[in-house]
């Protein structure tokens, strides 16, 4: 945020300083007339309506859902992309933390940030594709269906998003300046934090592919295989430290002003790099691993087969590839695209096994209805901006003074 | 999910162990491509310091970063000596956060005089420009040219890549002792911070308290439209006096 | 925390040997088990049924559904029909050239292990353990994961609705309970629909099958589909001519994710050892570096 001629007000309040940072009403709301607002306004001023319009007028009318294709992107994007593409959280989190490769530590407060927001808008996502949300206690409280992969994936998320909650909550401690004990309480526990948030992100990035395996015969057999649950937690890691590299340059070239100047991102990117180049490289082979496993090499020679083809040597291969090369030859900039591609192939990774290749040979297949599309883009438009509004205010990509010694 | 028969099942999964053996064969040669660099081998000294957990060049004193091993002048420039036998010259970091991001700096040409406590630099912003004064007496041989291309430089690494000047003085190891260095370079640096508190309205205080630099610098957040002034008093280059106590120097 | 490095291998050891010896679940009771032997279901003889629509309309009845479409009109066959919200069960006619007319009731198959109350978090779904699979909608959340794992694509979903439930042929599992015998069954005028043990019912049908002037293709569909199902057809005509789905797997659905959920608590035991000794490990290690960089310092100028 700009801090345009900051005029001298007779009274500060709590809420002009913190929550306006310091602008007058008028510079603040001035001040938000970006294109990027703009278009961003435009988006919540179609989206909140088509959202209220789905829960006031059921899911017929909002989507494009049929009795053979129930999940559609709200499940296949929203929720298992939005998860997938938060693995950064707790990979910054174990490669700080429990390895202790100190030099990573600025880009933790951010990757959890954006693991805690991207959950938070998963779980959004979620609320508006259940039937029946207000029931989302009923699992939790009284009926258990222990033998569903959904009941585990259900507890681990929400006991992730606590954990995130958890770790990200410093940061506003020490914004807000109180809660010193709390605060103090929760730093100390980082340790166990993070073997919680490890341990809980194994299961369940794992058992959202596990959800999967109850449905054989839907789908394409060159995307369905027992390790389907092995290949969500590893593409989640190589997708995680991918969505990192890109969140963090965005960030530093757009929060310029609220950053630290001594981070030296591209040593940061570096490393990244050369750890997503070995994750993707493993994962690569452990696809054609699956193939052989199933026997469908044939299958490799159908349109469906090329799109796989074309999934896993572009979007795992070659990535992998290009992350070594620019992590030894230290081109920050081809490991930046080679992130925001990699990105890309986790989301088409995803929606390939939940939608595209789910029940790909029916007659009418799903394709998602605007109504759909408007409300995942808004929602991703709102973890955006809320995204911008805590790093503008609270310390993320810098560290204030008084709790600098503590790292 | 399709069941074998053990009739395919042989093949399938010895084609399973040679894409196993494969990916192993293949690793080995990744990894090595993976950590090998481009460019030579850093220097032993380089790597060591790579190795070692990002220890602070800088040590925070209130808001502001001060190096260690530099000598200060009240004016707020710092000297030291560099590698080559020369004095490298800068602003500090307190300077840089009072004027704000650099548009211009103006550095004296190689071969110009400076003296001790004279004008040696100019710092301009938004079309005004403030000077400061030189810690050291010497004559200029190097002038920092990405500081000349890009004055933010300047802003970003104030006491490193941000050097604004070497000159050659050949009593700098004596002269030094006059310049603030160590615990007093601190207390001199917790005085000007209290100075600029005095000035303060609130909110800009609050603001700075959270670690929120302005970004037109904190002379402008203090006064827009005389912003010059307050830095000159604090460089030490207009009145000759020092801003909070009105000590004549 | 402290931890030696003998330790750790010691801990990793042993829980690496408990692994290996845990020993592999018998998948299946012994093999001349029938799996829901006691359970009730329905053998539904294709070569008996008129296409009366008879079940339609009782079924209708008793689960306060509106009237079949088309009720009486023969035109309603020539569009193949699913179930639906309203609908539990459908009639379909099959025909190939004029002769040989085949109706085929269909409805949801009430598996042995059902996939749709296995993959349900919360119950909602239920098998009970006389046979039918009944669904208790104050629990749904409408994940529509049910919809998603059932093989034979039976759950159907309220979409219309804002307070949707998801729909289908219960079994008549409250007639069952007071010793009545379900709506369908009870109105089939021609004895395609018996009523009874799944055990007694596949002895009979393999009964009909071997009889020696049997015309019956020799396969009982839901025997072993999908691990089993209470509802099972046998025909004088191939099944997928029928609108069977082929290909369906003979596992039982609810094992389908069991191995990934079984390494669930393998996880949340090993996950938190395995982190710690890293920790502890990379812990040390930066001691050890911490300790060679102080011996190597030179005081500066």
């Amino acid at each position: 945020m700009r801090s345009s001629a900051q005029t001298m007000t007779p009274q500060a309040s709590w809420f002009s300083e913190k929550i306006l940072m310091g602008l007058t009403p008028r510079a603040y709301v001035r001040s938000l007339f970006t294109p990027f607002d703009l278009i961003a306004g435009l988006i919540l001023a179609v989206g909140i309506p088509v959202i209220i319009y789905r829960f006031a007028f059921g899911l017929g009318a909002a989507t494009n859902l049929t009795q053979e294709t129930p999940w559609g992107i709200w499940i296949g994007f929203d929720m298992l992309c939005g998860v997938a593409l938060a693995a950064g959280g707790f990979s910054i989190a174990s490669t700080v933390y429990i390895f202790g490769l100190k030099d990573f530590h600025p880009i933790v407060r951010p990757a959890v940030l954006t693991a805690f927001l991207g959950y938070l808008f998963a779980v959004l996502g979620l609320m508006c594709d259940l039937g029946r949300p207000w029931n989302l206690p009923i699992p939790m409280i009284y009926s258990f269906g222990t033998t569903s992969v959904m009941f585990e994936v259900g507890w681990c998320v929400m006991l992730y998003t606590t954990v995130l909650a958890l770790e990200f909550s410093p940061a506003l401690f020490e914004w807000l300046g109180i809660g010193e004990g709390i605060r103090r309480l929760i730093v100390k526990a980082t340790i166990g934090l993070t073997v919680a948030a490890v341990l809980l992100s194994t299961l369940h990035q794992s058992s959202l592919g596990a959800l999967f395996l109850m449905a054989p015969t839907k789908i394409h057999p060159l995307w369905y295989s027992p390790f389907i649950p092995a290949y969500f937690f590893i593409s989640a890691i190589g997708a995680g430290l991918s969505m990192v590299i890109v969140e963090s340059s965005l960030s530093h070239r757009a929060f310029q002003g609220r950053a630290d100047h001594e981070v030296n991102l591209d040593r940061v990117a570096i490393g990244l790099a050369r750890a997503a180049a070995v994750v993707l490289f493993a994962y690569f082979f452990l696809k054609l691993q699956g193939v052989a496993d199933g026997g469908h090499w044939a299958l490799l020679a159908t349109p469906m087969g090329y799109w796989f083809l074309f999934e896993v040597l572009g979007f795992v291969l070659v990535p992998s590839l290009l992350f070594a090369h620019g992590a030894r030859t230290r081109n920050t900039r081809l490991i930046k695209w080679t992130a925001a591609w990699t990105v890309l192939g986790a989301v088409v990774n995803r929606l390939n096994v939940s939608v595209i290749a789910f029940n790909w040979n029916i007659e009418h297949h799903y394709v998602p209805s605007w109504m759909e599309v408007v409300t995942t883009l808004t929602l991703v438009t709102t973890g955006v901006l809320c995204f911008r509004w805590t790093v503008n205010r609270m310390p993320i990509l810098r560290e204030l003074p008084q709790y600098r010694d503590e790292h | 999910m399709i069941p074998h028969d053990i009739l395919t099942l042989y093949d399938a999964k010895a084609f399973e162990y040679v894409i196993a053996l494969l990916f192993l064969a293949l690793f080995i040669p990744f990894w090595q491509y993976l950590s090998g660099e481009a460019r030579p081998a850093l220097q032993p000294a380089v790597q060591a310091a790579r190795r070692k957990p990002a220890r602070p060049l800088t040590e925070l004193v209130e808001w502001f970063r001060m190096a260690p091993d530099a000598f200060y002048h009240p004016g707020h420039a710092w000297a030291r000596a560099a590698t080559d036998g020369r004095v490298a010259l800068g602003v500090d970091d307190f300077a840089q956060k009072l004027v704000g991001r650099l548009k211009a700096v103006e550095l004296p040409a190689v071969g110009t005089r400076l003296s001790l406590g004279e004008p040696a630099w100019r710092l301009r912003v938004d079309g005004k420009a403030v000077e400061m004064l030189s810690p050291v007496d010497g004559v200029v041989t190097d002038v920092n040219p990405m500081v000349v291309a890009s004055p933010a430089l300047a802003n970003a690494d104030p006491y490193g890549e941000g050097w604004l000047v070497k000159v050659d003085a050949p009593r700098f190891p004596a002269h030094r002792r006059t310049l603030l260095s160590g615990r007093l370079a601190r207390s001199w640096i917790e005085d000007a911070t209290n100075a600029l508190r005095l000035r303060m309205s609130p909110e800009v205080g609050l603001a700075l308290q959270d670690g929120g630099m302005p970004v037109d610098g904190i002379a402008h957040a203090l006064d827009p439209d005389r912003w010059d002034v307050i830095a000159s008093e604090f460089l030490l280059t207009q009145g000759n006096e020092t801003p909070a106590t009105g000590e004549r120097r | 925390m402290k931890l030696s490095r003998r330790t750790f291998f010691k801990l990793g050891g042993a829980a690496g040997a408990m692994t290996i010896a845990a020993a592999p679940r018998a998948v299946g009771a012994s093999p001349t088990a029938i799996p829901g032997a006691g359970m009730k279901a329905v053998l539904v003889d294709t070569t008996k049924c008129a296409g009366c629509r008879a079940c339609e309309a009782a079924c209708a009845e008793a689960n306060r559904l509106a009237e079949p479409a088309m009720a009486g009109d023969e035109r309603v066959f020539t569009t193949r029909r699913v179930t639906d919200q309203r609908t539990f069960t459908v009639v379909n006619r099959f025909e190939r050239g004029g002769a040989d007319t085949r109706f085929v009731k269909r409805q949801c198959m009430h598996c042995v292990e059902p996939a749709c109350a296995s993959a349900c978090l919360a119950r909602a779904l239920d098998k009970t353990p006389s046979g039918p699979v009944v669904y208790h909608p104050e629990r749904c959340l409408g994940c529509r994961y049910c919809m998603v794992a059932c093989p034979f694509d039976v759950p159907k979903y309220e979409y219309e609705s804002a307070s949707p439930f998801v729909r289908k042929c219960t079994f008549c599992a409250e007639r069952q309970v007071k010793g009545l015998e379900p709506a369908c069954t009870s109105a089939c005028p021609t004895g395609a629909l018996t009523f009874g043990t799944r055990a007694a019912l596949l002895d009979e049908a393999k009964r009909r099958i071997y009889d020696r002037d049997s015309k019956y293709v020799p396969h009982i569909y839901g025997e072993e589909e999908a691990g089993g199902t209470s509802w099972m057809y046998i025909s004088d005509r191939p099944l997928d001519e029928l609108g069977f789905k082929g290909g369906v797997p003979t596992v039982a659905y609810s094992s389908l994710a069991q191995p990934a959920l079984a390494a669930v608590p393998f996880i949340i035991t090993l996950w938190p050892p395995l982190l710690m000794g890293l920790y502890s490990f990379s812990q040390r290690r930066a001691q050890a570096e911490a300790e060679a960089d102080a011996h190597e310092e030179v005081p500066h100028a």
